[in-house]
């Protein structure tokens, strides 16, 4: 009961410094010129934090057992490569190019769990080492001319294009990267909260040991995560591609810690065992709501860098003091308990 | 004969083996004093940087700043120089407030961290952003170059006894923090503090204090990195540096320093650094496109921490796992 009240606390406060954001970018980008909070802008950061949203699912899932994955930036390169090739050298329908881009994904996520389950390199070396392995592999797949320069492959056959558009086509619709990303925040809570799987990664970050004698496969559930994370980065890339109707290789450049900050922001705690899919939601708002306002305050880029990271800095030191503050009442509580 | 432990022999090992392949490879351009000096040059940088950011590591922390700070040092240090107007003068105030502001930032990443608990990660990688952006308001987004006194552009490239300076200044920081680490109580603190906080904190060891020199010094040894890539290349911009926060955290990982802390050692680290500077020439002399080094550097770490990884299960797990895996003579 306790430990249900301070989930429901740390939901509160990540809502609460979301609102703090917002009401804080409406006053400095001005209410009155309505730049900042407008319909059409609030949907342009959901649109902006879906991609971060769907990976943090599995990155979510990732950092519950403790590990980390750095490596979904450079997957999402591999991913809209694989699928620029298949979309250039052969007639396959648009469907099986997607497919194989997702298979591509299934594979990085588990080369990435072999090596870190399996062959128990820390997952943080493992998956840093993989970041440069895929994105070295995109830029050997990428299609060249014929004197070995790297083309941006265009991808722009409407059956494909249309994902990266809204429902029905006009600017003001729902695009449907936000569908997709209800979609997978739904379902990554449920199969975390109601299933057994979930339970297991819940148990597996907080004692890995623990878990092995319980009878928990703890090898399987850190492979699986990363799949997961895998299947979930390459959706995102196959979202990416399609709005921008082309793979580059630089594609998710910088991108590696957009979804480890969404699910931080969101209360997932890099110690793993704690922390569900729609605190990493509120993070990915966070994050992308951010970027938005900053760039709305019509600044130079070289100040919204320092923005950014003083603005992360100041919110998980607030984060870090709240928590504390509930370590010690809880504490205290338990004491008096045990006294009574 | 039986007895002897190759893992204690593996590193020297592995970087004579290497040389070799190499000398095979590219007999004429490989085994040349100009190309010696130039893996020299790209050992050093990685090099300072390892031997302070290693302490980081001891304590259990990381540092994602390492790329931006060093290019915030060389802009600070350029800058000086320019501001006064080119002079020998200028290069010892620049180089004095380049390290104060490594100094500064890294007592600012151990007040944060060891005030409010919060993970390392998290920190470094939000001051990332800030010196990159602080880098780019300073220079305007533009390279400043800076070619003027003799005494700036002698940091990269004066040359005693066929070696290049950095390499002098790498051997200097690498003893003083074996030396720190080894030979010193504080040395004994930041093990015990890696190892076991709670014990260290019962134990009498300030292990808040212990933490925030750690990050100063790493901070300080990333900013005397920065001052020698500036007069290396003679100019310093917002992008100097990039690309060397995964090259000095793999140099410290291959060399067997643990990223949960309390493991590792300083001329583990330099052989890290060492092998990266001659894989980086490597694939440099075997014309392998920059892009693609990635693929070699990623596998490279995966198989030496794999294979560490592999010695250490070895070690803990008597029964039969792995087959393919278990050591013949255990």
């Amino acid at each position: 009961m306790k430990e249900m009240n301070q989930t429901t606390l740390r939901r509160l406060i990540s809502v609460g410094l979301l609102a703090i954001l917002i009401a804080l970018f409406t006053a400095m980008v001005g209410a009155g010129s309505g730049k900042f909070l407008n319909a059409e802008n609030l949907m342009a950061i959901v649109r902006d934090a879906s991609v971060p949203g769907i990976i943090g699912v599995g990155v979510t899932y990732v950092i519950i057992t403790s590990g980390i994955d750095l490596s979904t930036g450079s997957m999402i390169a591999l991913v809209g490569m694989v699928m620029a090739n298949v979309y250039a050298y052969t007639l396959l329908p648009i469907p099986v190019m997607i497919l194989t881009g997702i298979l591509a994904g299934l594979l990085c996520g588990f080369f990435n769990g072999f090596i870190v389950a399996k062959l128990e390199i820390p997952e943080f070396i493992g998956t840093l080492a993989t970041m440069s392995v895929f994105r070295a592999l995109a830029y050997i797949i990428a299609i060249k001319d014929a004197n070995g320069v790297i083309m941006s492959q265009p991808m722009n056959v409407s059956q494909y294009a249309f994902l990266g558009s809204t429902i029905g086509g006009s600017s003001k619709g729902i695009p449907y990267v936000c569908v997709a990303l209800v979609i997978f925040v739904v379902v990554g809570q449920i199969v975390l909260r109601y299933t057994r799987f979930g339970t297991n990664l819940y148990a597996v970050g907080a004692n890995k040991k623990a878990a092995t004698l319980s009878g928990i496969n703890v090898e399987r559930i850190r492979m699986m995560a990363f799949v997961i994370t895998g299947f979930c980065t390459a959706v995102g890339a196959v979202f990416t591609t399609a709005r921008l109707q082309s793979a580059t290789t630089a594609l998710g450049t910088d991108f590696e810690f957009s979804p480890i900050a969404a699910a931080v922001v969101g209360g997932v705690a890099l110690s793993g065992g704690s922390g569900d899919v729609v605190g990493t939601l509120i993070g990915a708002l966070f994050m992308a709501t951010l970027e938005n306002g900053v760039r709305k305050l019509d600044m130079n880029t070289a100040y919204q860098y320092v923005i950014k990271g003083v603005i992360i800095i100041c919110v998980v030191m607030f984060d870090a003091v709240y928590k504390k503050r509930m370590d010690r009442i809880a504490k205290e509580k338990g004491a008096k308990e045990g006294l009574e | 004969m039986k007895n002897i432990n190759w893992s204690k022999y593996s590193k020297p090992i592995i970087l004579v083996a290497f040389c070799v392949i190499l000398t095979i490879l590219r007999p004429t351009t490989f085994p040349t004093v100009s190309n010696i000096a130039n893996v020299l040059w790209s050992v050093s940088v990685i090099g300072i940087m390892v031997c302070g950011t290693i302490f980081v590591f001891l304590v259990g922390g990381i540092d994602l700043s390492i790329a931006t700070l060093c290019g915030f040092s060389a802009v600070v240090v350029v800058e000086v120089i320019h501001m006064f107007g080119d002079t020998t003068m200028g290069v010892f105030v620049g180089i004095l407030a380049a390290i104060g502001v490594g100094a500064l930032a890294g007592c600012v990443h151990g007040l944060i961290i060891t005030t409010f608990n919060i993970p390392a990660f998290l920190v470094t990688f939000a001051t990332q952003s800030v010196f990159l952006g602080l880098s780019m308001v300073i220079t305007n987004n533009k390279i400043v170059s800076c070619t003027a006194p003799a005494a700036f552009t002698a940091i990269g490239s004066m040359k005693i006894l066929g070696f290049p300076l950095p390499i002098y200044f790498m051997i200097v920081i690498a003893v003083l923090s074996w030396f720190v680490l080894r030979k010193t109580v504080f040395g004994r603190w930041i093990y015990a503090v890696g190892g076991n906080p709670a014990a260290s904190e019962i134990s009498g060891i300030n292990v808040k204090r212990a933490t925030i020199l750690c990050y100063v010094f790493s901070g300080m040894t990333t900013a005397i990195g920065g001052i020698v890539l500036a007069s290396m290349t003679r100019q310093a911009m917002a992008a100097t540096g990039s690309g060397y926060t995964n090259d000095v955290i793999t140099a410290g990982v291959i060399g067997g320093v643990s990223l949960l802390g309390g493991v590792g050692t300083v001329p583990g680290a330099i052989f890290g650094a060492v092998l990266m500077g001659l894989l980086n020439n490597g694939l440099n002399l075997l014309s392998v496109p920059s892009t693609h080094a990635g693929l070699v550097k990623g596998l490279v770490i995966i198989i030496a921490v794999g294979f560490d990884a592999m010695q250490h299960r070895d070690q803990s797990r008597k029964k039969s796992g792995f087959a393919f895996f278990k050591k013949k003579n255990a």
